[in-house]
């Protein structure tokens, strides 16, 4: 019940919002729903100590039990990790939110949602069944994609949004894919079952296809590369939102949801390739496209992407303890996991500040673009004090807290460089790597730092006067840089009671065996991690200094190339090219059409005839007189002769031909009420035919190329032969009794010794009155076509 | 009673004379028709329950005994059609208040729907092969009218190709029943389905489901025999775009999935195999179709394709979870393409426009519809839990029990394609900077939106509702996937 009750919070007080936002105005809107993450922040946090002691709290109710579906919610320590960012990064942007929106906007969407989407999120943390994760999962994007497109009268907003909803949706579905691979193995949704199945799973031959699908949906919504493209288009949002869906939360989902099956699937040797080289490569990439950025907000977006894959290739060093081939003590692996949520707690610290920090330069300043920023510091000290304290944290400087998960990032990498199980090589590279990047991230940290309140002060570029922010504006990032600090000097209260539970979920055996919770220290001897740290000093600051010097490679590829680009040009020519291909076949021609059809015909139905073996004519029934062969030569010429006649009365007359010579074959066969009634339509038709002759227009002889001729012609001959091959190998069978002896009684059965009149007009009497039906439709049909016609010049009938 | 099913049927085509008594008195047209239309609701409902709760109901004609007369037989599969098909129909009708026009009103519009639902819930219920021909025509003929009336220039240029394609396609059927009956000797669907499995399905008997296929698939705009559908059906107005859409198409459907588990079940090798090719084929044809084009009603009928398409890949995968799947999509694609079409003709009866790039910015003045519009497209991509979703699942669960699995991550990916077809209409149409339209009264914005809100709405609950659909889903494809239940049904009574 409390698990429900958290989730369901946000989404009760979104729907009450707008009754609520009429009652209390814009003013105090914001402060209601501050109110729901604060609660549930509170909420959680009582609830620490006993997860902290292992227990778990769950709930489940049925929605569809009988698929499987149900409404199963668990907390447990990975959950509360995410959960306490999202209620905790929640309330802070929403106290954030409540200054930095003008009331002009419409508040009320806004904290929708923002609601919304918060739920969601803690749907997506909490759902122990895999079809309510997707569902919210999902939700997170729809929300994400109205929250991106909030000022949707831009056109960057509606891109972004497009852009963001398509590749996070794409993930999403790809992952429900991997979802039902799961179920398929296992029978079930639920993930707690599905984890506990481990054992039976390994092998499976769905496993790696399930584990690359569920990845592909994790690293959509992660940012790996090459998916990234989507996040720095997404800052078109306001900025309250990028800080809590772009940087602290959603885009955190993914690492969720790997943290989530690492028990499943950690300890594959896949599964540590594809983790480990997506979150060093997208590590890399994202911070060597951060320093080129001119907008703050982009540089952010490629610094959050960065950092997103340290997290992911740390996940995968983890899950290295898992496997069963890992030579040493797998606890040392296990550290790695560890580090990787004391990272993700610290990112969304640091980062969740930088990004109010640059809220706050755009709100007051009015641009981001550090081309036009320098010298706020004496206008805005505090702001610069918590930019200092963001950025030397992500940094990785001490004393704060990025320092402390950096240190332990380098010595995973170098552990997992010396002593990962599996066949490769690359692993040499992670530290190295990893390392560049943080020498990367280092001289972007001084860029915002420098270029935005040091140097020169360039107000002839900026419209307003610099000042600092309102007070309420600064109390939100002012708790979270007291965070980053309080962090620093207090790391193992956070390692204990939050991540500690985590890692019993993430390793549950291992954790049985060993803690896994190390001790943090600020302070560990002069070890690698740390030689390494003053190597990203040193050479991060010749970077910077140099970094007008340098930064032409900008425009040399590979290094110019963007992934964008390929997005872009993959939606473009996927439109352009459904286009062209659509007209190539939507002639508009009733001709073209009509080859389809027969062609189609030729090729399935005469296809199966052959490939069942079935074509067998039967050429002994009854003996073909003189009278039937030459009718049919009648007809064949006729038919043909309408081919190539140049007036219209000819092909009518023609026509007319080839109908009575049928009514002669019905006489042949014996079936004169059939003849007598081929006869009078016939008759009818031609005559009809005939009076409307006058208004026809003029006969125009067929003008198409030679080969549309002959390709048509061999359709047309093709499809008669297979109809008559088809007559003729159907009339040999009679392996089964007709139902035709029944009506022979039809005088003592139905009173009328013509069978024909007896099933006509009783025992199949209702086809012949739906038949009365259609021509009396039709009759109404000419008639309203005569009469209703539409003005001239106008269109009164409807709206066009 | 054991006539209870013939109600939907009969009910219609009378209303539907009574009509033709006087067509030009417009508000007696619309409360005979209401009142018609509720009738065959209630009677739906009924049939529904008794269904339910006492099996198959099967009745011959005549009372000639059941393979010599003809049967007409419902089953959950074809009682939730007829209901389906009723509910939206009184939808459109509805609708049609406000936006048909009364020219067209006077010239018999209302008449011609209800001969068309008489030939459609017809076709649901026939149980014998040549009667489910003349249902077809009745409700092809009552379509040339619909297509045809207000004699637009679009709509004479459109409607004749449609008239040729389907006199061919009709011919197409005539010739396979004769052939059929020439083999089998029998039009009972029930009872060819006994002597087929009796005495085994031939090659010849697989070469003419083949040809059923082809035949149906002509009327259900398979790949590659959709090529008629788009012209024709952006050719008439809104309303009757809305009605063919969700119901016509679904009618061809229906006979495959018939053809296929009821007559032919024996031969999956060649016939399913096939049908699953083309299904496949469909939903890439229909997604490259729906990504062409910037028109509202060309996106939206090129989706019908897509989801002919899923429905199709469901049925093929000839397991439970595909057969419930493509009975639970069926009925969530018939519910959303009617509310769908009814939306977008709000939309142009606003812009007066259907191209996407003459619009924008509907947002500020027209917030109700563009939220209705983004739950439509949700639930037609299948985000869960709205419709789409539950039946989308099951398919692909069938698809993997079959082994089916790159077939099943095609019809997941094609989901990507249809919210992405969707979507863009609402970031064109309601987002962005405002564009001049031509603008309507609040009147006919209210009374065409309600009605779109409120069939919109019955997918929602259909979404969210799953649970409680389920046991009517699970017959209708207990029977699909075990024909002796209907043959004993019918052959038994």
């Amino acid at each position: 019940m409390y698990a429900v009750f958290v989730i369901f919070l946000p989404f009760i007080m979104a729907a009450l919002l707008p009754p609520v936002h009429r009652l209390i105005g814009d003013r105090l809107i914001g402060w209601y729903v501050m109110a729901v993450p604060l609660i549930l922040f509170a909420a959680l946090v009582r609830l620490i100590p006993r997860i902290a002691d292992g227990e778990i709290v769950s709930a489940s109710y049925a929605w569809i039990p009988d698929a499987g579906i149900d409404l199963a919610v668990r907390i447990d320590g990975l959950g509360m990790i995410f959960a306490l960012l999202i209620t905790g990064v929640g309330t802070l942007v929403a106290l954030y939110s409540i200054y930095y929106l003008s009331p002009r906007e419409s508040l009320g969407h806004f904290y929708v949602y923002l609601l919304l989407f918060m739920g969601a999120m803690l749907g997506v943390v909490f759902s122990d069944n895999l079809m309510l994760l997707y569902t919210f999962w999902e939700l997170t994007s729809i929300s994400s994609f109205l929250l991106i497109a909030f000022w949707y009268h831009r056109k960057g907003s509606r891109y972004g949004a497009q852009k963001a909803m398509l590749i996070t949706v794409m993930g999403g579905v790809s992952m429900l894919a991997g979802f039902l691979m799961l179920y398929f193995m296992t029978g079930t949704f639920s993930i707690s079952e599905i984890i506990g199945m481990r054992e039976s799973l390994s092998g499976a031959p769905l496993l790696i296809p399930a584990m690359v699908l569920i990845l592909l949906g994790a690293f959509t919504k992660s940012v790996q590369f090459p998916f990234h493209i989507w996040l720095p288009d997404a800052m078109e949002a306001p900025t309250p939102v990028s800080a809590y869906l772009h940087s602290a939360t959603m885009v955190k989902a993914g690492i969720y949801l790997v943290a989530l099956f690492t028990p499943l699937f950690g300890g594959l040797e896949s599964w540590f390739w594809s983790l480990s080289i997506a979150g060093i490569v997208t590590l890399l990439w994202g911070a060597f496209n951060a320093m080129k950025q001119n907008d703050l907000k982009a540089l952010l977006a490629y610094s959050t992407i960065s950092q997103l894959g340290l997290i992911m290739s740390l996940l995968g060093f983890g899950s290295v303890a898992l496997s069963e081939s890992a030579a040493g003590d797998p606890t040392a692996y296990a550290a790695a996991g560890f580090a990787a949520f004391f990272y993700l707690l610290n990112h969304s610290t640091f980062k969740g500040l930088l990004f109010m920090v640059v809220g706050i330069v755009d709100h007051e300043i009015g641009t981001r673009d550090i081309r036009r920023l320098g010298g706020l510091m004496s206008f805005m000290p505090v702001t610069f004090t918590f930019a200092v304290i963001g950025s030397f944290s992500m940094a990785g400087l001490p004393p704060f807290n990025g320092f402390l998960s950096k240190e332990m990032f380098f010595g995973a990498a170098v552990d997992v460089a010396s002593g990962q199980p599996f066949a490769g090589g690359a692993e040499v590279l992670f530290p190295v790597v990893g390392w560049l990047a943080s020498v990367f991230t280092f001289v972007y940290c001084t860029i915002i730092v420098y270029r935005t309140f040091l140097g020169p002060s360039q107000p002839e570029k900026i419209d307003r006067v610099p000042h600092e922010a309102p007070k309420g504006m600064l109390v939100a990032p002012g708790i979270l840089a007291a965070l980053v600090i309080v962090i620093f000097f207090f790391p193992n209260v956070v390692g204990k009671y939050v991540i500690g539970p985590a890692m019993s979920v993430m390793f549950p055996e291992l954790s049985r065996q060993a803690d896994l919770v190390p001790k943090i220290e600020a302070w560990h001897g002069f070890n690698l991690p740390l030689l390494m740290t003053f190597g990203v000093i040193a050479l991060g600051l010749l970077l910077f200094i140099t970094f007008r010097h340098w930064k032409k490679v900008y425009r040399v590829a590979p290094f110019r190339w963007t992934m964008d680009s390929i997005y872009r040009s993959m939606l473009g020519a996927g439109e352009a090219g459904s286009t062209i291909l659509t007209d190539l076949y939507m002639t508009g021609r009733s001709r073209d059409y009509f080859a389809f059809i027969y062609l189609f015909f030729l090729v399935t139905v005469g296809g199966m005839l052959f490939l069942t073996g079935a074509f067998d004519p039967d050429f002994t029934r009854g003996p073909v007189g003189i009278f039937e062969i030459s009718f049919v030569i009648i007809m064949a010429f006729a038919a043909i002769a309408m081919l190539f006649v140049r007036s219209r009365i000819t092909a009518t007359l023609l026509n007319g031909v080839l109908g009575y010579s049928v009514a002669i074959f019905f006489v042949f066969f014996r079936a004169p009420d059939l003849a007598l009634t081929q006869t009078v339509i016939e008759t009818v038709t031609t005559v009809l035919f005939l009076l409307c002759f006058h208004f026809l227009p003029e006969w125009k002889p067929e003008d198409s190329p030679l080969r549309t001729k002959v390709v048509n012609g061999i359709i047309a001959v093709g499809a008669g032969t297979l109809v008559t091959a088809f007559g003729l190998t159907v009339q040999g069978y009679d392996v089964y009794e007709s139902i035709s002896g029944y009506f022979e009684d039809s005088y003592k059965l139905a009173g009328g010794s013509n069978i024909v009149n007896a099933i006509l007009g009783d025992f199949r009497a209702f086809d012949t009155m739906l038949e009365v039906v259609v021509l009396f439709i039709a009759g109404i049909g000419v008639y309203t076509l005569i009469a209703l016609k539409p003005k001239k010049g106008g269109d009164d009938v409807e709206g066009k | 009673m054991t006539n209870l099913l013939l109600f939907p049927i009969l009910i219609p085509i009378l209303t539907a004379s009574v009509l033709l008594f006087f067509p030009k008195r417009i508000a007696a047209q619309r409360a005979v028709t209401v009142v018609g239309l509720v009738a065959s609701i209630i009677a739906a409902l009924f049939l529904l329950r008794t269904v339910m709760t006492d099996g198959v109901q099967a009745v011959t004609l005549g009372s000639w005994p059941a393979p010599f007369g003809i049967s007409m037989v419902s089953d959950p599969l074809s009682v939730s059609l007829v209901l389906t098909s009723l509910l939206i129909t009184l939808g459109v009708v509805v609708y049609s208040f406000r936006s048909i026009g009364e020219g067209r009103e006077k010239y018999f519009y209302y008449p011609a729907i209800l001969f068309m639902l008489t030939g459609i819930n017809g076709s649901f219920t026939t149980g014998d092969i040549f009667n489910l021909f003349v249902f077809f025509e009745v409700l092809l003929l009552a379509s040339y009218l619909l297509i045809v009336l207000g004699g637009e220039k679009r709509q004479l240029r459109e409607s004749i190709k449609y008239i040729l394609v389907n006199v061919v396609s009709s011919a197409f059927f005539v010739t396979t029943v004769a052939m059929l009956y020439s083999v089998v000797g029998s039009l009972n669907m029930a009872d060819i389905a006994e002597k087929v499995t009796e005495i085994g399905q031939s090659g010849i008997l697989t070469v003419i489901a083949v040809m059923l296929i082809l035949v149906f698939g002509l009327k259900g705009a398979i790949f590659p025999l959709y090529f008629w559908l788009p012209g024709s059906y952006a050719a008439p107005p809104v309303p009757v775009l809305a009605l063919f859409g969700a119901l016509l198409t679904k009618v061809g459907v229906y006979a495959i999935i018939r053809t296929v588990t009821l007559l032919f079940p024996h031969d999956p090798g060649f016939t399913h195999e096939l049908l699953m090719i083309l299904a496949i084929l469909t939903v890439i044809a229909g997604c490259i179709g729906a990504l062409a084009y910037y028109d509202l009603k060309q996106i939206v009928i090129y989706n019908i394709i897509i989801a002919v398409g899923v429905i199709l890949f469901g049925v093929a995968q000839m397991n439970m979870a595909g057969l419930e799947g493509a009975v639970f999509y069926l009925i969530h694609d018939m519910l959303i393409k009617a509310g769908l079409f009814m939306l977008i003709g709000v939309i142009i009866a606003i812009t007066g426009t259907s191209n996407l790039r003459e619009m924008g910015g509907l947002m500020k003045t027209y917030p109700g519809l563009a939220w209705t519009w983004l739950v439509a497209a949700f639930g037609l991509a299948g985000i869960p839990p709205l419709s789409g979703f539950f039946g989308k699942l099951l398919i692909v669960q069938g698809a993997f029990e079959a082994d089916n699995l790159w077939g099943g991550i095609i019809i997941l990916a094609s989901s990507l394609i249809v919210l992405l077809s969707v979507i863009r209409i609402f970031i064109h149409a309601f987002w962005g900077e405002p564009m001049p339209v031509k603008g309507t009264s609040a009147g006919i914005y209210r009374g065409l939106l309600i009605p779109a809100v409120l069939v919109t709405a019955l997918t929602v609950f259909y979404g969210v509702g799953t649970e409680w659909l389920r046991p009517l889903m699970w017959d209708a494809a207990e029977i699909l996937h075990q024909p002796s239940i209907y043959i004993d049904a019918v052959l038994k009574e």
